[in-house]
């Protein structure tokens, strides 16, 4: 067991408000993540300030980079340099280049990744190692056969999975999903759990996870942690969070459905 | 999903007439083109000069409009760079150039250092000019441009340093290259025709290199989504900047290529209203095709002269291009290339992507998001659950 992500009293004011109050967590590499906690908990904002989109008013981030073992202060980064370091990130409003095909969404994240960007001398598609790099990933992902559909007619449930592929594209070492079942339907969800039970097993990224479906939820998680009011209210097994009486408190006396 | 699945004999014919316009077979055409016009008459063969130095200032202003997904509404200012570049050297230092050379062949020579001040100096105007801007986005990136597009006019204009003539511009002599006996005008119509010709396709095969390369694949993930783009660790703002500066420096090239034809590098040429020929070419043709700016310029310049055909009508040939291009910005978001292309799916009842002319991917999301909405019967989704079904 390693840490691979880690917040030190990590707080965020927005003038009176504070959306997070003080977080302190360890995220270790073993363990599927939940964060979970009613509207205006804060965990969106929490999402915001781990990934540079957001500069805490106060505290600290450390994340494992690369293969090092000891973690690197990512406090101050900027959100690609986050990505860099190894944190990746899906949205819950899906958000990925709809313009592209599949396979040229994923080629975006394998040249960051490769740190090609500035070539304009190559070709794009001429290096063969990154090709059948691209190829593996849309094969993990199941994307193979829309490998060359243009992104914006796809489907809802297949443009979340290629919100995954990118994420993924850049071997992160935390892979944070935002809402991965967000907008889809059943046979969807049970999809796209699998797909992350298959992806955590053969991956070495770490999943972290925040969600509204709770059957997804304590489906995926081998660990919760519950925000409310920007705080840690509870955190521990599925078992124990949903029997906690706090939680549910919560999520019923809040605004939440 | 191929055209493979069809079977009958007359999509297959449709797409053996679509398959024999090879790029190869285009290039081979297009190239017999271009040489054909120089046999055409002189102020034909200027127009196309002028339509091909339009189109080089289309494509540049594009790679940063179409490709990266930033409006300026300032490269007139590397337009005019570019011009007064050349423009400067020819007078100031051309003298000095044929003392070195000697006389026979230095216009040309100063013809090719001046080409190169200009895109020097335009480069050294844009990384500045570009490092500021990029970090503003939509409108607020448009109003930057222009305002250091109408600072470029106004000092051109005031000119404080003496070198650029004031509202008069800089008058540019092209000379005659003497090469034992023959003697070859530069600013002669045809001759310059070739010249614009060589550049203009030399400077379109770097970009299309460009916009083919990573470095392109990467401007079109700015473009589509620039905070996806940092989340998977791409520097969004840098990699706009370094797109900026080589935008300009093409637009540049267009530069140094207009002073020779026009005979004078003028500050118009900065002017928001040179900038905005840029804008609406590459409305009008088509932004996210690559070939979309030379079809827009064809049209902006070759309907104008149809229109300056007939006297009554010239003073109003303005209202003509706002009507067409009110037209284009309702009915054709793609441009007339968008057009086109549909046109030409429809004649050949086809859909397959073997076009000659190197079209990008890029969708009208308009007309798609009706189409992704309604996912039921997408092929796609049924085969991706069948795969994943299989795989637990």
């Amino acid at each position: 067991m390693t840490t691979v992500l880690k917040t030190d009293d990590l707080r965020k004011q927005f003038g009176e408000l504070t959306a997070v109050d003080n977080v302190s967590i360890e995220i270790d590499d073993d363990k599927i993540t939940s964060i979970i906690g009613p509207n205006g908990a804060g965990k969106t904002t929490f999402y915001n300030l781990l990934t540079g989109v957001l500069q805490p008013t106060g505290g600290s981030i450390w994340l494992r980079s690369g293969d090092q073992n000891e973690l690197t202060d990512v406090t101050d980064a900027e959100p690609h340099e986050v990505a860099q370091a190894g944190l990746s990130r899906s949205y819950q409003i899906t958000n990925i280049f709809e313009g592209l095909t599949v396979r040229e969404n994923v080629r975006v994240a394998r040249i960051s990744h490769e740190g090609t960007r500035l070539d304009f001398r190559s070709r794009a598609t001429g290096d063969e190692s990154v090709e059948a790099d691209i190829e593996e990933i849309l094969e993990l992902t199941g994307l193979t056969d829309i490998a060359d559909t243009p992104c914006d007619t796809l489907s809802h449930g297949e443009k979340r999975t290629v919100e995954i592929a990118l994420a993924l594209a850049i071997e992160p070492n935390v892979f944070l999903m935002d809402e991965p079942t967000a907008g889809m339907n059943p046979t969807e969800v049970t999809e796209i759990v699998s797909l992350i039970r298959e992806l955590d097993a053969d991956l070495d990224a770490t999943f972290v996870v925040t969600e509204h479906n709770m059957d997804v939820v304590t489906d995926i998680s081998d660990r919760i942690v519950v925000l409310a009011e920007g705080a840690i209210l509870a955190d521990g097994t599925p078992q124990d969070v949903l029997a906690d009486e706090r939680v549910t408190e919560a999520y019923l006396g809040s605004d939440s459905v | 999903m191929s055209a493979t699945d069809t079977s009958s004999r007359v999509s297959r014919f449709r797409s053996a007439v679509a398959e024999g316009w090879t790029r190869e077979r285009f290039g081979v055409l297009g190239a017999l083109a271009l040489i054909l016009i120089t046999f055409a008459p002189p102020f034909q063969v200027y127009l196309f000069t002028d339509f091909l130095v339009v189109s080089l200032f289309a494509l540049g202003f594009n790679l940063l409009y179409g490709y990266t997904g930033l409006l300026s509404f300032g490269h007139g200012l590397f337009y005019a760079g570019g011009a007064y570049g050349i423009a400067i050297v020819l007078r100031d230092l051309g003298p000095m150039i044929a003392d070195i050379v000697g006389t026979g062949i230095s216009p040309l020579v100063t013809f090719m250092i001046g080409g190169v001040v200009g895109l020097v100096l335009v480069i050294i105007v844009a990384v500045p000019v570009g490092w500021l801007s990029v970090r503003l986005q939509e409108i607020y990136f448009a109003l930057i441009t222009l305002a250091f597009g109408m600072l470029g006019y106004s000092l051109i204009i005031q000119d404080p340093a003496g070198l650029t003539n004031g509202t008069d511009g800089v008058i540019v002599l092209l000379g005659t290259v003497d090469l034992g006996g023959t003697s070859l005008r530069i600013g002669g119509r045809r001759i310059y025709y070739v010249i614009s010709t060589i550049t203009v396709v030399a400077a379109t095969y770097g970009v299309w290199r460009i916009v083919n390369s990573p470095f392109g694949t990467i401007c079109k993930a700015i473009r589509e989504s620039p905070d996806r783009a940092a989340a998977l660790g791409i520097d969004a703002s840098h990699h706009r900047w370094m797109t900026f500066i080589i935008s300009a420096a093409v637009v540049g090239i267009a530069g140094v290529l207009r002073a020779g034809l026009a005979s004078v590098a003028s500050p118009g040429l900065t002017h928001w209203s040179t900038s905005a020929i840029a804008v609406i070419a590459t409305v009008i043709g088509g932004a996210t095709y690559f070939y979309g700016p030379f079809v827009g310029a064809f049209i902006f310049l070759y309907i104008r002269w149809a229109i300056s055909r007939f006297p009554a009508l010239e003073a109003y040939w303005e209202l003509f291009f706002g009507a067409l291009l009110i037209a284009v910005v309702l009915f054709f978001k793609q441009g007339a290339v968008g057009g086109l292309l549909l046109l030409r799916d429809r004649v050949l009842g086809n859909n397959d992507d073997s076009d000659p002319g190197g079209r990008e991917n890029t969708v009208d999301p308009g007309e798609q998001a009706s189409a992704a909405s309604d996912h039921e019967d997408e092929p796609g989704n049924d085969n991706m659950a069948t795969d994943r079904g299989d795989d637990t």
